[in-house]
């Protein structure tokens, strides 16, 4: 039995269903029932209910692609911010694509401490220990561009579904965005005005995620200012 | 400082003309700070505080990490213009020991074991007291975490009830605190009515303890109410706005 | 602990700057929105909460009796301490004052002090004896850049709110305060002089400097801060600034 509809505004301990569903994100059971265990709007499937959590840290997952901040190096490699409870490790050979004599080359010549990185997140061990990859193409040291913080919690509604909503944010302003699943985004283009539309919106999004409509009135916004 | 009043209850009404039953005034705000991971103030009667959340993240030093679960830190702070005569900044015996049980009153509520390694900051500073301070500050700070997105099983929501002129009351102020005859802060997890703080002090029958938390019970319902709709309201559309 | 910004963000801030540009479009001597609010807190014979953008900062102000100091036996007392609480930043750590708090707290007791705006000849009870202290408690509570400023705004405006205490040594027929001074961080961010710094751009710029004027544009405090530096011409600068910005502030208050 279900107690709760599509896209209702829940709170942590709200009865959501019981045996007859599956628990997904943002959930927890006890004795059987469904409950939410954040504040989020409800998500009702087919046989599941979970809840889209509108707060909260970022928990890196394998595969992910995120912007990260280098905070201290070591021998091989540095350690990254990740914006989350945990830090990101990333090798020298796994930026550059090569093996790396650390006594021959000096690994500032790569990256810094200060420097944002765009990589992926190519492990996560049972420790959380996190390790990084750069070294693919559209990975790598950032070089220039805005850099906006967003909480990653609303970062799904800027890539929109499949893709929709980054659709309309490069579209109608000839802008690229490379978007870190950590809530950092990173907006390039030519037309300094164009790049803050896209951040007008990009923050507009941010305080406006739990609302229905917003693509449309996202893509309105910006092709008035065209 | 005034002398004990001579009564404290007069006609079946306290002192601010609440019934025994009754709650001081209570409003909730979920999310007013900027930086904070999450937030929340709340007035009851006249106390005024700010709870805030920073976490999970990473604990320093490592070597207080613990390897299995995140570590959970409270501070319970008193401003220096929050009472009549100016309090010394700074932790005494009597904040440190209320830190102490505030935590231990939210860990239960809390998921630790998600986040191994990490450790979750709560801060409570209480801007203006009058009595009844750590219990809504309990109030507060679980509505602060979950503002600030950390999984919960439910809320936490507190009160006191207590003994004034020989008759059980419920949300003691400054004054019945001061020269009632019990006070008793309570901390419950409404769901399940599960206590996760009780802390007394005073002269209770069996009976008027049993009294007491029927009275604390009902209050911590309508607390909880508060609580909820404080952090859904962040999220309704304003009309207008757009 | 230090606030983490990305190189790529300050190198941003830096260009925006050689073009006269701030991140969040204000012009180079422009304040963020200012709310102040009196009054808040009941216990506090004075109080006042100032919201400067995000950053807020509440101050609450007691008066209590104490004995005077040695050198001056007739005068009362002003004690300024400032608390850069934990729920502010997450770089502020629990504990006792550290550098930041205690500079934050002499500056703004600097200000109050040299401007004499509180006459504490007229707080005397008992010469040599008793006298009245006044307590300025800066309590930051959102931190998101220039702290300073919003601090003196908080106390000097808690200052005013001062309800006198019901007291028999109380005689004056109101809290003897006259003068409104104002306090105005300009920083140097690539080379270029703003005012009240956001936090990203507090923590790209140089240094800063801190100009606390009183009504006729007389100095009574400054403070440079950071490991920057200032020019001649610079300070100049700054301290047009501080008197163009300050009169501004000087009408919230």
């Amino acid at each position: 039995m279900l107690f709760v509809s599509n896209r209702e505004l829940v709170v942590p301990g709200k009865l959501l269903a019981d045996e007859e569903y599956q628990a997904g994100e943002g959930t927890f059971l006890e004795n059987g029932k469904i409950f939410s265990a954040v504040v989020g709007l409800a998500e009702v499937k087919d046989k599941s209910v979970g809840v889209i959590s509108l707060q909260g840290r970022y928990i890196p997952r394998q595969g992910d692609k995120v912007i990260g901040i280098v905070i201290d190096t070591h021998p091989f490699g540095w350690i990254v911010d990740l914006n989350s409870p945990y830090t990101g490790n990333l090798m020298v050979s796994d930026l550059v694509g090569r093996k790396v004599d650390v006594f021959k080359e000096d690994l500032g010549k790569f990256l810094k401490i200060g420097d944002a990185v765009i990589a992926e997140v190519r492990k996560v061990d049972e420790r959380w220990r996190v390790q990084l990859t750069a070294s693919e193409r559209g990975l790598g040291k950032i070089r220039g561009g805005r850099l906006v913080e967003i909480s990653p919690a609303k970062v799904p509604r800027v890539i929109g579904r499949r893709g929709s909503m980054l659709k309309v944010l490069e579209e109608t302003t000839g802008c690229k965005l490379e978007v870190g699943l950590n809530g950092r985004i990173l907006v390039r283009g030519k037309d300094p005005k164009k790049i803050n539309s896209v951040v007008e919106a990009i923050l507009l999004i941010e305080r406006e995620a739990h609302l229905s409509g917003l693509t449309d009135r996202i893509k309105a916004k910006l092709e008035k200012e065209r | 400082m005034t002398g004990k009043p001579e009564r404290l209850i007069v006609d079946g009404r306290r002192l601010d003309g609440r019934l025994p039953d009754e709650l001081r005034p209570l409003r909730i705000k979920a999310g007013i700070l900027k930086r904070a991971d999450g937030s929340a103030y709340i007035e009851l009667g006249k106390n005024k505080i700010l709870a805030a959340v920073y976490g999970p993240k990473e604990m320093h030093p490592r070597h207080l990490q613990q390897a299995d679960v995140a570590v959970l830190r409270c501070r319970y702070n008193m401003a220096p213009f929050s009472v009549e005569e100016r309090k010394r900044p700074g932790p005494d015996r009597r904040s440190m020991e209320i830190s102490k049980v505030i935590r231990e009153a939210l860990e239960p509520v809390l998921f630790l074991h998600l986040y191994p390694r990490a450790v979750i900051d709560v801060f409570i500073e209480i801007l203006q007291a009058d009595a009844g301070t750590r219990t809504a500050g309990i109030t507060a700070a679980s509505v602060a975490l979950a503002d600030a997105g950390i999984p919960m099983r439910d809320l936490v929501a507190g009160i006191s009830a207590g003994k004034v002129d020989g008759v059980v009351v419920l949300d003691l102020m400054k004054e019945e605190d001061q020269w009632g005859e019990a006070d008793m802060p309570i901390a419950v997890m409404p769901r399940r009515k599960q206590i996760t703080l009780l802390q007394m002090d005073g002269n209770f029958t069996p009976e008027e303890f049993r009294q007491a938390l029927d009275l604390a019970f009902k209050g911590i319902e309508k607390i909880y109410e508060a609580q909820k709709e404080a952090l859904k309201e962040k999220y309704l559309p304003i009309e207008g706005e757009r | 602990m230090k606030e983490l910004i990305a190189s790529v963000k300050k190198e941003y801030l830096a260009e925006l700057a050689s073009q006269g540009k701030r991140i969040d479009g204000r012009a180079l001597d422009q304040y963020r929105e200012i709310k102040i609010e009196r009054g808040v807190i009941g216990t506090a014979q004075g109080s006042a909460l100032v919201k400067l953008g995000n950053t807020q900062v509440m101050v609450g102000v007691k008066l209590e009796k104490g004995e005077p100091f040695p050198d001056t036996p007739n005068a009362g007392i002003l004690v300024v301490n400032a608390e850069l609480l934990p729920l502010a930043s997450p770089t502020f750590e629990p504990g006792p004052p550290n550098e930041n708090a205690i500079e934050l707290a002499r500056v703004v007791d600097r200000t109050i002090r040299e401007s004499q705006m509180i006459d504490l000849e007229k707080l005397c009870i008992k010469e040599g004896e008793e006298v009245w202290a006044v307590f300025v408690d800066i309590y930051v509570l959102d931190h998101d850049g220039n702290l300073i400023d919003a601090s003196v705004l908080a106390s000097v405006a808690a200052l005013y709110d001062v309800k006198p205490p019901t007291s028999e040594e109380w005689t004056l027929p109101a809290f003897p305060v006259r003068g409104k001074p104002v306090a105005v961080t300009v920083v140097k961010l690539n080379g270029v002089m703003m005012v009240d710094a956001g936090l990203e751009e507090e923590n790209t710029a140089d240094a800063r400097l801190t100009i606390s004027t009183l009504e006729n544009g007389n100095i009574c405090a400054m403070q440079k801060g950071g490991s920057g530096f200032f020019s001649r011409e610079e300070i100049e600068r700054a301290y047009e600034l501080a008197r163009k910005c300050g009169e501004e502030l000087r009408r919230k208050l």
